[in-house]
């Protein structure tokens, strides 16, 4: 499958100190990958080198198949973004400040402005001086730059910085609006994990520099599911019993007297009654599982995540 | 090309540019009006309103106010994108680094010669108003108007060096100092109406201000032109070719 973005052990240093360091990323058509971290971790950094805006100390970024290097102009017409902060001509209204990216990026048409200001909600806000706009209506103005010309890849760097709950609730639907009306391919980075759940196919984990985990949502689903953690006296007996007295196959033999069950979790009385009656001796049983917090936490070594 | 020197110039909209621009324009065409003050020949009669003088003061006060001003415009060009933090956005467009260069240098050559151009509206409306009563000389009006473009495009020299000052202290402030001091040594120099001053390439502009004076002081061709050209040129090569690869291979951190 063709790739719209791939990185190839992207490293970037500053003197002795690495801060990115041999980060694989690949996304493919209509992913909505979102690259979790902490504060430093190296996201903005990694962006960064993806827009070319620093030049990785080791590595390569690929973009639409074809090398980063050489090819850079190519690739930022098909490429809208926003890195770190939506910075605008503040003595300029915001149609100008489109009026300035449209002749930049070479498009003909200016009645996208309009739609592209339709689209995040602030047409009528088109003749307002930007330096008069709260956080919030600039980060919803970044957006509508970035959608502008019509990007095949949206690289959002911490896009619902400085929204209230409403308004990040109603980027998350543009953002979802986006990729299902227009089939926009989202790269979108944060450091909060509920954002990152709530919006992401795909989910790369960063920390100190390193990528931790590159993992699509269903993958991280099964490894964050609850299970009934059983440690009975015969393992294959229980097993059994679990098919046919319970009717489920959901269920692993972990090894050493052990059995994961993922169903039935509301029903350990009925479970340990199966069981017995099958003479299965129970020696433990307790509902297991990481949270998807648990999880980032068990994989960054304990440090928190918001 | 076009279109991003045309974005440049939008971008100064709103801004306080244009203030900036009467700044430098409004004290060179103040100064001409000394040229309607009573003067009286040796003979004794009463002189008439000298074109050539009032251009003439009109050229010293803006070589003067010139490298400030300018420096101060091609600082505020090129650092504004850092510290508006629009510079991410700005290096991310399909268009290279070199071409957003020269686009903003463009707007600065704008600047400077619509700076020029008004500076010089006293004495050429002087004129016009006088050719309705007599003849104007019209070989005066032209080494004014002559003057005039040669100094604006002389003063073109020194932008790469303020451009370059902006770029790595991503601040209008090292180009503004810099400007500051170029001000404060052309105006030494041109008070010394001193022929060497002109080596120094911020005062450069001044020899063909000094060139129109010769009916006036007798001063004869500055021999000192062609060595000042010269380093006017190395410099204006050398940080031109600063900018470009400074541009290309910045790196851009945190919008600045």
């Amino acid at each position: 499958m063709s790739t719209i973005l791939r990185t190839s052990r992207l490293t970037k240093r500053y003197g002795g100190k690495t801060v990115v360091s041999d980060v694989n990323m690949t996304i493919i058509p209509g992913d909505i990958y979102g690259f979790l971290g902490q504060n430093g971790a190296g996201k903005t950094t990694t962006l960064r080198m993806i827009m070319g805006l620093i030049h990785p100390s080791s590595g390569e970024v690929e973009l639409f198949g074809k090398p980063l290097h050489g090819n850079k102009g190519e690739a930022m017409e098909r490429i809208g973004a926003i890195i770190e902060y939506p910075g605008f001509y503040l003595n300029l209204n915001a149609a100008d400040n489109l009026e300035i990216h449209r002749r930049l990026m070479g498009m003909g048409n200016r009645e996208s402005i309009d739609d592209a200001l339709a689209a995040v909600g602030l047409l009528d806000a088109k003749h307002q001086k930007v330096k008069q706009y709260s956080l919030g209506m600039k980060q919803r103005l970044g957006i509508a730059r970035a959608l502008l010309h019509h990007p095949e890849l949206l690289i959002l760097d911490e896009p619902t910085n400085g929204l209230d709950p409403v308004g990040m609730k109603e980027m998350r639907q543009l953002f979802l609006e986006l990729v299902r009306k227009r089939g926009i391919t989202f790269l979108i980075s944060s450091h909060l994990l509920s954002e990152i759940e709530q919006l992401s196919n795909k989910i790369g984990i960063i920390h100190k520099g390193r990528m931790l985990e590159e993992i699509d949502y269903e993958s991280l689903q099964r490894k964050t599911r609850h299970y009934l953690d059983i440690k009975v006296t015969d393992e294959k007996k229980a097993a059994f019993i679990l098919e046919q007295k319970l009717g489920t196959t959901d269920y692993v033999v972990a090894g050493s007297g052990g059995l994961r069950l993922y169903e039935h979790l509301d029903e350990p009385d009925r479970v340990s009654l199966l069981l017995a009656e099958g003479g299965v001796g129970i020696k433990e049983m307790v509902l297991s599982g990481d949270s998807l917090e648990e999880y980032f936490l068990k994989l960054t070594g304990g440090d928190k995540f918001a | 090309m076009l279109n991003v020197l045309l974005t440049e110039i939008m971008k100064l909209k709103n801004t306080k540019m244009h203030w900036l621009i009467l700044l430098g324009a409004i004290p060179a065409n103040l100064v001409t009006l000394y040229a309607f003050l009573p003067r009286v020949t040796p003979e004794g009669t009463r002189a008439g309103i000298d074109l050539q003088d009032m251009f003439y003061r009109q050229g010293m006060v803006i070589t003067i106010l010139g490298p400030f001003m300018f420096a101060l415009m091609t600082g505020y060009i090129i650092s504004r994108e850092y510290q508006e933090r629009t510079i991410n956005q700005l290096f991310s467009y399909p268009v290279s680094r070199t071409k957003i260069l020269f686009a903003k240098l463009g707007a600065v050559v704008v600047l400077i010669f619509t700076t020029s151009l008004l500076s010089c509206i006293m004495v050429t409306a002087t004129g016009v108003i006088m050719s309705f009563t007599k003849p104007v000389e019209m070989e005066v009006l032209w080494s004014g108007i002559r003057m005039n473009m040669l100094a604006g495009l002389l003063a073109l020299g020194t932008i790469p060096v303020s451009a370059a000052l902006s770029m790595i202290g991503t601040s209008v402030i090292p180009s503004t100092v810099l400007g500051a001091f170029a001000t404060i040594v052309t105006l030494i120099g041109e008070m010394g109406h001193g022929m060497r001053n002109i080596l120094f390439p911020w005062a450069m502009p001044y020899w063909p201000v000094r060139e129109l004076a010769q009916g006036l002081a007798e001063s004869g061709p500055n021999p000192y032109a062609v060595p000042g050209m010269t380093i006017l040129a190395v410099t204006f090569m050398v940080s031109l070719v600063f900018c470009i690869v400074y541009y290309e291979k910045a790196e851009i951190h945190s919008g600045s």
